[in-house]
């Protein structure tokens, strides 16, 4: 068989974190892909086992800058999970709050970004241009726009202030309004139907195999959610439905993003509108551990994050484990990226949303035995669009 | 609690030592039963792997698997103890649940453990990177519990 082999990374726009996914070529059909990571290992794991039960939360905080309070979220849990130690209700709304937040600015990165890789700017200003006021709310609840520092063992280390509720509203009935509008646009426009339905689908039973998680799974029919499954915080007294499709391709992966973002605002409005009645403290006064072990989840935008502590009585964990969702949502390239025309490869990278960055570098084949293709991958995903842009407007 | 008194009736002479806390079962397997409990785990109540997790403990090198019961929102955690610390050796899940397979490769670099019957049983974080550059067993703490 006459192949060519093309490596995507370690470093590409496509990717924040510096991870190898090497594409066997026939033609243009991917035969394979080869996965590679381990290219940016931190240690946090081994870090997180040197600190306080506290200073763990500030270090998981800056696993990812996206997640950013998915993992401390999931970290307390895992600590609360040793104790069974309960919460404040008015904490629990604030955890609540602000992993909504987060979980709408991520899904609007992602949407915008979606719409940079095959060509649909218009999209990715949008996106990215409603995601700045939510932005906004974390600075008025919390004073940073990035990092929140919100989460403590036995609730929250900032209350939000009554004062600022109705202008958290107004922020958010905006962003509610606009992303009505981006899901009528992505829903109805022919141009994106036609680029992404059908193209890197991920079965079922291949998100069942593969363990696969959040909007990944669940663009392709499968019920899980840890919000439904385990509601903890605020999850159990608000209103909110689970988003599942069932086709399992790109496109569904972008109508579960959307359809959650407008759940999302649903669950903002209940929290902010609980806010204002809900009176008490924020936290409670958390002492000391005791030996055990806990499992502590969340669902982040990508999907469940988890993390396992093991303590021994001391103020430190003797073991602490931390799955990001990516890490079991990678894999299924494997099933969804075999036999796809290489053009579609970028846009199906990208539909589990693995962690992004700005890098900006071009493709070229770095096996010395064969000839450099050179092959931009972004340009090919780019013409494809441009392509049925034409079959479908004519010019 | 349906799900773990269904598990406990089918499987129950099967595992070792369990700790029943709200909605996390842990209990202890041997390597030889391992694989029914996983198939009974992930084919018959459709359970979903999170993760797993290895460490070193006083009685040797222990592997946990970590499975969601999503539907209940139950855990069941399959603990499998080696007692050879120097040539940890047990039966990889990999056949069973494609997706252990990475865990599985991680938590051979970090402990050394030989997962009998994985697929692929290459390195994954350190494929194309110096043997032992940040990772591996010498640079991880030893603490027991």
């Amino acid at each position: 068989m006459n192949s060519n082999v093309l490596p995507v990374g370690p470093y590409h726009p496509l990717l924040e974190e510096a991870e190898y996914f090497t594409l066997t070529l026939d033609g243009e059909t991917v035969t394979d892909i080869d996965l590679d990571i381990g290219w940016m290992h931190r240690g946090h794991e081994l870090i997180s086992e040197r600190k306080t039960f506290t200073q763990s939360i500030y270090l998981v905080e800056r696993i990812c800058g996206i997640c950013s309070t998915s993992h401390p979220l999931a970290c307390v849990h895992a600590v609360e999970d040793v104790d069974n130690i309960e919460i404040p209700e008015r904490a629990a709304y604030i955890r609540t709050l602000v992993g909504e937040l987060e979980r709408i600015h991520s899904h609007l990165l992602w949407i915008g970004l979606a719409g940079h890789f095959i060509g649909y700017d218009t999209l990715w200003m949008w996106a990215w241009k409603y995601r700045e006021p939510i932005l906004d709310m974390f600075e008025i609840i919390s004073g940073n726009r990035n990092h929140y520092g919100v989460m403590r063992v036995g609730g929250v280390a900032v209350d939000v202030h009554p004062e600022r509720i109705s202008e958290l509203k107004k922020i958010v009935d905006m962003v509610d309004s606009k992303m009505h509008m981006i899901a009528k646009a992505a829903k109805d426009d022919p141009v994106l139907k036609s680029r992404l339905v059908g193209v890197g689908v991920l079965s079922k039973q291949d998100a069942i195999d593969y363990c696969a998680v959040g909007p990944t799974a669940r663009a392709s029919g499968v019920h899980t959610d840890v919000r439904k499954d385990e509601p903890n915080d605020a999850y159990g007294m608000v209103d909110f439905n689970e988003i599942v499709c069932e086709n399992g391709d790109v496109y569904d992966k972008l109508v579960v993003r959307v359809l959650e973002t407008l759940e999302s605002t649903k669950i903002v409005r209940q929290c902010l509108d609980k806010l204002e009645t809900v009176k008490g403290p924020i936290l409670n006064n958390v002492k000391e551990i005791s030996m055990g072990e806990g499992i502590g989840r969340y669902e982040a935008p990508r999907g469940e994050v988890f993390h396992y502590v093991r303590t021994d009585g001391t103020n430190t964990p003797v073991r602490h484990k931390v799955r990001a969702p990516s890490y079991v949502n990678i894999p299924t390239f494997q099933a969804s990226c075999k036999g796809i025309p290489v053009a579609d490869a970028l846009i199906t990278l990208a539909s589990v949303d693995p962690c992004y960055c700005c890098t900006e570098r071009s493709i070229k084949i770095i096996d010395p035995n064969r000839d450099p293709l050179g092959i931009d991958i972004m340009k090919l995903s780019r013409d494809k669009t441009e392509q049925i842009r034409r079959e479908v407007y004519g010019g | 609690m349906h799900e773990v008194d269904e598990f406990l009736s089918k499987m129950g002479s099967k595992i070792g030592l369990v700790i029943n806390k709200k909605k996390r079962l842990y209990f202890e397997v041997e390597n030889g039963n391992l694989h029914e409990v996983v198939t009974y785990l992930f084919k018959d109540l459709g359970c979903r792997l999170s993760t797993a997790t290895a460490m070193e403990v006083y009685r040797g090198v222990e592997v946990l698997y970590q499975f969601s019961h999503d539907a209940s929102g139950q855990y069941f955690c399959p603990r499998v103890v080696m007692t050879d610390k120097k040539k940890p050796v047990m039966n990889s899940i990999t056949p069973i649940v494609t997706g252990a397979g990475w865990i599985e490769r991680e938590m051979a670099e970090y402990w050394n453990i030989s997962f009998t019957g994985h697929p692929r049983p290459e390195p994954l974080l350190t494929k194309n990177h110096p043997r032992g550059e940040g990772l591996g067993q010498p640079f991880r703490i030893r603490r027991t519990s």
